[in-house]
């Protein structure tokens, strides 16, 4: 065990801060809307917390530092486009100004008014199915940090997990967003001290020159191993294993153009259509302020990818200087091993409790906006006479509880194909690229009916399942089942679309009405 | 063409952790206050 009295007393602090604050906000809620949005009472500066602090997990950190260990910086190029697509957004307000105007809970609800019922209920099943496999890996690969980093026995590893879930279920399923947004501020804090202090350190640790050499040295070696044909003169084993260009993401060994350019389509979906995201668009006061909220955020993704990375190269370059990486250790259990030797006593309960705080805003956030569309999209619109509020409340609640029962099952035995980013981006891709050909073209064609919607959501799941089914048996690459899902889409729509007869013009023109002006309960 | 790349890392790199840095003020000063409001006018309308 690394972690000593003092940092367990912060860890402990940590923990019944979170709790209490989360199980205070239960007070102000008095329905769904409340529960689901936070009466639409969010303001910029907490919008940005609650953001941040959602969409960097510590799965985030684990896969970001997994990149960074097998490709260097050019590991981090992924948050230099995200950051691009999120600032375009914010910038131009596409999709997030006219959905936030919209006045929805959630995009389905959106869609049952452009393309009927049936349209909002597939597409609510899309959603949480991608959700919910996405987010299926989150706590195993949460529980392998605290187990490398703080040195807890790897058997306990499962309790942790069930513990940890445990509290985060305790406060979203009573308080809902509006715990969630308080709990995701205090996370923010404790997070944004232990990245800055644990970036800090790891620089002086490995020191900044030295990592420089030690990446551009195993790479070299890697090169020159190649021209001679033979592995002979790779030094160590930690040196072969770095197969990428540590610092051109563009350089076929690293990412390569195509994988970039669907990135690129991916970032932009996700931006505008990833429902964790979008729950604080539309809980945003106005669309002015959600444009403002993604401008503000937008370079914050860069330091999501590009300092974790840091942990992962800098951990790659000390195991490779100091006999190579150990057999019982993996590219992404290396970087929490890495930091358990490099933070001193009581820095350690800071990053604990700070990856902590990330593992919990993300869970709680996701748990939240997933039981939100079920309930919204998927259960309500089958009701014939529809539930008393606290029926609703009762219900969504019971619905975060399953998640969270979901979550602990899945990630105990799935197997993951290939890299962790990999598995991620492809699992989001079954929604995103369906949803995003809906949202654009619902929002900006007039054309698009119910049929291209149709034909859009199942061709648009066609590539990412076919990757989780049959990618290691058919060695399916990762951006050919991403991509192919966005152009399989974008054909559904366009050709269902124009096959069959236009949708009405009230359709259309309610749509537009309400796109377009703010709704009075806004 | 290696350096014009480290240059650009270490740039956001650095220019990363001071971001990640202000924020961690900027936003817990400001959203700390757009808490007390947020609670403040769920209360009122309660």
């Amino acid at each position: 065990m690394t972690l000593t009295a003092l940092d367990w007393i912060i860890i402990a602090l940590y923990l019944t801060g979170c709790l209490a604050a989360g199980l205070w906000m239960r007070r102000f809620v008095r329905g769904v809307e409340d529960f689901a949005i936070a009466g639409r009472e969010m303001d910029v500066n907490l919008g940005i917390a609650s953001l941040a602090a959602t969409e960097l997990g510590l799965v985030t950190i684990m896969y970001t530092a997994q990149l960074g260990y097998e490709k260097g910086f050019a590991g981090a190029m992924i948050g230099v486009i995200m950051c691009a697509a999120i600032w375009l957004v914010g910038r131009t307000g596409f999709v997030i100004g006219p959905l936030r105007t919209a006045g929805v809970m959630t995009i389905p609800q959106l869609f049952e008014r452009r393309f009927g019922s049936r349209a909002r209920w597939l597409a609510g099943l899309f959603v949480v199915l991608g959700g919910l496999l996405n987010m299926g890996i989150f706590l195993r690969l949460g529980g392998e940090f605290l187990v490398y980093a703080t040195g807890i026995p790897p058997g306990w590893l499962e309790w942790v997990m069930t513990a940890l879930l445990g509290l985060v279920l305790l406060y979203t399923a009573l308080g809902g967003m509006l715990s969630v947004l308080v709990t995701d501020f205090l996370q923010f804090i404790v997070m944004g001290i232990g990245i800055v202090v644990t970036s800090v350190l790891v620089i002086l640790h490995i020191g900044w020159g030295n990592l420089i050499d030690g990446l551009s040295l195993a790479w070299s070696t890697t090169e020159a191993a190649a021209a001679a044909g033979t592995a002979a003169t790779v030094t160590t084993e930690a040196a072969a294993g770095l197969k990428a260009h540590p610092y051109n993401p563009f350089h076929a060994s690293s990412f390569g153009w195509g994988y970039l350019l669907w990135q690129f389509a991916f970032q932009i979906a996700v931006a505008t259509t990833w429902q964790t995201q979008i729950s604080r668009v539309l809980a945003a006061r106005d669309a002015d302020t959600a444009k403002r909220m993604y401008r503000r955020t937008s370079f914050y993704f860069v330091g999501r990818f590009l300092l974790p990375a840091l942990w992962g190269a800098a951990a790659f370059v000390w195991f490779a200087q100091n006999g190579g990486l150990p057999a019982d250790l993996t590219s992404i259990t290396a970087m929490p091993h890495y930091l358990s030797i490099v933070l001193p006593m009581g820095v350690m309960g800071v990053v604990v409790a700070a990856m902590l705080a990330a593992e919990m805003s993300t869970d709680s956030g996701y748990m939240l906006t997933w039981a939100t569309v079920i309930y919204n999209d998927l259960v309500h619109p089958c009701l014939k006479k529809p539930l008393s509020p606290k029926g609703q409340l009762l219900l969504t609640r019971g619905l975060v509880l399953a998640i969270a029962v979901f979550l602990l099952f899945y990630g105990l035995w799935y197997e993951l194909p290939g890299n962790a980013w990999d598995y991620l981006a492809v699992t989001g891709n079954i929604y995103l690229a369906s949803v995003f050909t809906l949202l654009v073209a619902g929002l900006y064609w007039p054309r698009a009916n119910a049929t291209g919607a149709g034909a859009a959501l199942i061709l648009g799941a066609v590539g990412p399942i076919a990757f989780l089914v049959l990618g290691k048996s058919y060695n399916i690459a990762p951006e050919v089942a991403g991509a192919s899902s966005f152009g399989l889409a974008a054909l559904g729509m366009i050709v269902g679309s124009l096959v069959t007869p236009p949708p009405p013009p009230s359709a259309v023109a309610r749509q537009t009405a309400e796109t377009s002006t703010q709704p009075a309960a806004a | 063409m290696n350096t014009a790349f480290i240059v650009f890392w270490a740039v956001l790199l650095f220019g990363s952790i001071a971001w990640y840095g202000f924020l961690v003020f900027y936003i817990g000063w400001k959203a700390g206050r757009e808490i007390r409001e947020l609670t403040r006018n769920l209360s009122k309308n309660s």
